[in-house]
């Protein structure tokens, strides 16, 4: 009972800090937005704030939340810690498919939906694998997404070479570190689709996927169909991690810091992907706000959600082995 | 600084169409030209009235975007170190506020233009800051077509972008004419395209017999590096009447080289390009390239790094070719002429006295 409170008191403490991170995203920008004038259809005010502020506040919003969220499955089902997108190829195939479209001289919206095809093909290349492994349980998963990251990574090594390195190889470079700078309410609207229909299947699937970090016997003991189940979480926590990534390139430990920080400030237990998500929606959107506001010119997402993001783990992680002293 | 950039701009330009004195070098620069009729337009007296004239125009941009400008633009953002040169030389860059990131590594801006250097930048061409641009409040914003996506956006955003892509000696000129047309100085990009014109024919006619040596030109990040056939890089060494020693390459960017490559070649000449990251002795001082023909006689040059990239297609790129031809055929195209045909040029685009030591190799 005591748990479950702080559980609900914790979730909307973190709902508190991805909202007051999702105003300041509002607020905070280079140009000096006049609130008095937003009203008016015609002004400059209203337009950056409608095609440029509002689009970016929502795509990290939409961007932390997913990553955060499916972070969580991903650490679940694969009842590993350190998973992440990367694991079984999401990343890496995504940049493949970003890489060859910036080598072809490809817009926007063509990169995104290249990376967002890559990434799904990946993993659906790595579940494919493991799916012919005699032995259908989480090692075989694990090890196809090592064999297809490997591959990922040398085709994007391949075509990294013949990249030319001023231009593209500099665009693949700065595409793998994210950015949600240049967003626009288009590309919101090609990844929003997507990552919406990722979570809802997510959030319907919600218990039993919660049961999947149980052992395997065990969670079939409760009735949760473990292959098919697993197959279909990873494959809708690609979906939403994919179509966020597509639009806003790469950006660092999200995924992978955001359920850990949860955990920890739960002090135990598994972190459920809502609270996972706000965490992740929270640490982004600060994150972006200081990207852009820190230097004179934009900061790539990721430098900034790792500087946040690794010395707040290190620092729950120290009070963690105080507390259990 | 202003009235007397005017009065040369007048001077020089009454001297343009007589001779190639005032642009491209003729041996015997003529001195005793100016008795010859003036030039029709001569740009900065009577362009307001033509230029308030030429608008509205709708323009059809390098990403084949179409640009409607209703009056002439009197704030610009220029996102791209070669538009915010040419700013310069088509002598709008008093209505520039605000240009691209790094503008302290452009020399031309400090010697030319120094205000420039105080303006906001906007960005590069990796992170362009579209809210930082738009607090600006531009009526025009000139990008690189690797900005497109940008360029759509400010669009939506209601503020006009012109998308430009000068990669090569014909799409520079294109680039003037366009810029000129949108920034409403059409007739002195007009006449900085025949300037460069003139040059180029000036350098073709004078290199026409003389036999061509086999230059390497040595790229930004390594001496290893160099531009083949399909960069601006190769137009460069042969305006210059040289034959590229990389001609075989078929990179479009720069391509790293071994030394083995290297020596195959045994280029009679090696050019180091004015934004290398190494010197001319760390060249010279390296024992695997001793044994180069280049090396053994001394021909060995650094190109001058107080102006231009005039390896790159920028304004003054000709002036990176007259620079070459005297390099390799000096006595063709002797020091003395080409020091003067810089002078001209730099005092009448972009309103500056070099200082002609700084144009040796």
């Amino acid at each position: 009972m005591d748990g479950a409170r702080s559980a609900r008191r914790l979730t909307v403490l973190a709902l508190l800090f991805a909202g007051g991170a999702f105003a300041a995203s509002l607020l905070v920008g280079r140009y000096p937005i006049d609130w008095s004038a937003l009203a008016d259809p015609a002004g400059m005010d209203r337009r950056v704030f409608l095609t440029l502020r509002l689009p970016r506040a929502c795509m990290g919003l939409l961007a932390g939340f997913g990553l955060g969220a499916s972070g969580s499955v991903y650490q679940t089902v694969l009842h590993n810690p350190l998973a992440a997108p990367d694991v079984i190829g999401v990343a890496s195939g995504a940049s493949v498919g970003a890489a060859a479209a910036i080598l072809l001289g490809c817009g926007g919206s063509l990169t995104a939906l290249l990376a967002f095809g890559g990434g799904l093909l990946a993993v659906g290349a790595a579940l494919a694998g493991a799916g012919l492994s005699r032995r259908r349980d989480i090692l075989s998963i694990v090890l196809a997404g090592i064999a297809v990251n490997a591959l990922a990574q040398a085709v994007l090594m391949l075509l990294k070479l013949t990249a030319d390195p001023e231009k593209e190889l500099a665009a693949i470079e700065f595409w793998t570190m994210g950015s949600l700078a240049d967003m626009t309410p288009d590309k919101l609207a090609g990844a929003l689709p997507w990552a919406a229909a990722g979570l809802a299947g997510l959030a319907l699937l919600r218990r039993p996927v919660l049961l999947l970090g149980l052992p395997d016997d065990e969670a079939r003991m409760l009735g949760v169909p473990v292959t098919g189940m697993r197959r279909a979480a990873l494959a809708l926590a690609t979906l939403v991690t994919g179509a966020v990534v597509s639009v806003t390139g790469l950006i660092a430990f999200v995924g992978l810091l955001a359920p850990h920080i949860a955990a920890l400030l739960r002090r135990g237990g598994r972190p459920g992907m809502l609270l996972s998500g706000l965490t992740g929606a929270g640490l982004l959107l600060a994150a972006d706000v200081l990207a852009r506001s820190l230097a004179a010119s934009e900061i790539p997402v990721s430098v900034v959600t790792s500087l946040l993001g690794a010395p707040f783990l290190f620092w729950l992680l120290c009070r963690r082995e105080a507390a259990h002293e | 600084m202003k009235l007397y950039r005017r009065l040369a701009a007048a001077l020089l330009a009454a001297a343009l169409l007589v001779s190639l004195a005032g642009c491209a070098g003729t041996a015997p620069a003529a001195p005793g030209s100016s008795s010859a009729a003036p030039v029709s337009e001569p740009s900065d007296q009577s362009a307001p009235a033509a230029e308030t004239a030429d608008f509205p125009v709708t323009l059809t941009d390098a990403a084949g975007r179409t640009v409607t400008l209703e009056a002439r633009p009197e704030t610009l953002v220029s996102g791209y170190y070669i538009t915010t040169s040419m700013c310069i030389a088509l002598g709008c860059e008093d209505r520039l506020v605000g240009i691209e990131a790094k503008a302290d590594t452009r020399p031309i801006y400090a010697l030319s233009a120094p205000e420039l250097l105080e303006l906001p930048g906007v960005g590069t061409a990796k992170e362009f800051d579209l809210e930082g641009c738009a607090a600006l409040d531009p009526d025009l914003v000139i990008l690189p077509l690797k900005l497109q996506d940008a360029a759509d956006a400010l669009d939506q955003l209601g503020i006009p972008a012109l998308v430009v892509n000068p990669e090569s000696l014909p799409e520079l000129e294109q680039t003037l004419t366009l810029l000129g047309q949108a920034a409403g100085c059409a007739d002195r990009a007009a006449e900085l395209v025949a300037c460069n014109q003139e040059t180029e024919a000036f350098l073709n006619d004078t290199l026409a017999g003389a036999e061509k040596p086999v230059v390497y030109l040595a790229g930004n990040s390594s001496y290893l590096s160099t531009a083949g056939p399909a960069m601006y890089q190769d137009t460069l060494i042969q305006l210059g009447g040289g034959v590229n020693a990389a001609a075989e390459l078929t990179d479009t960017y720069w391509a790293d080289i071994s030394y083995e490559q290297l020596l195959a070649w045994d280029p009679e000449v090696i050019v180091i390009v004015p934004g290398a990251d190494y010197t001319k002795d760390d060249l010279l001082a390296d024992p695997q390239l001793a044994d180069l023909t280049a090396v053994k006689e001394g021909k060995v040059f650094a190109m001058p790094t107080a102006f231009e990239s005039w390896d790159s297609p920028v304004p003054s790129a000709m002036i990176g070719s007259l620079w070459m031809a005297n390099v390799l055929h000096p006595d063709l195209y002797d020091f003395d002429v080409f020091a003067a045909d810089a002078s001209d040029f730099y005092s009448r685009f972009y309103g500056v006295e070099i200082d002609v030591s700084q144009l040796t190799a």
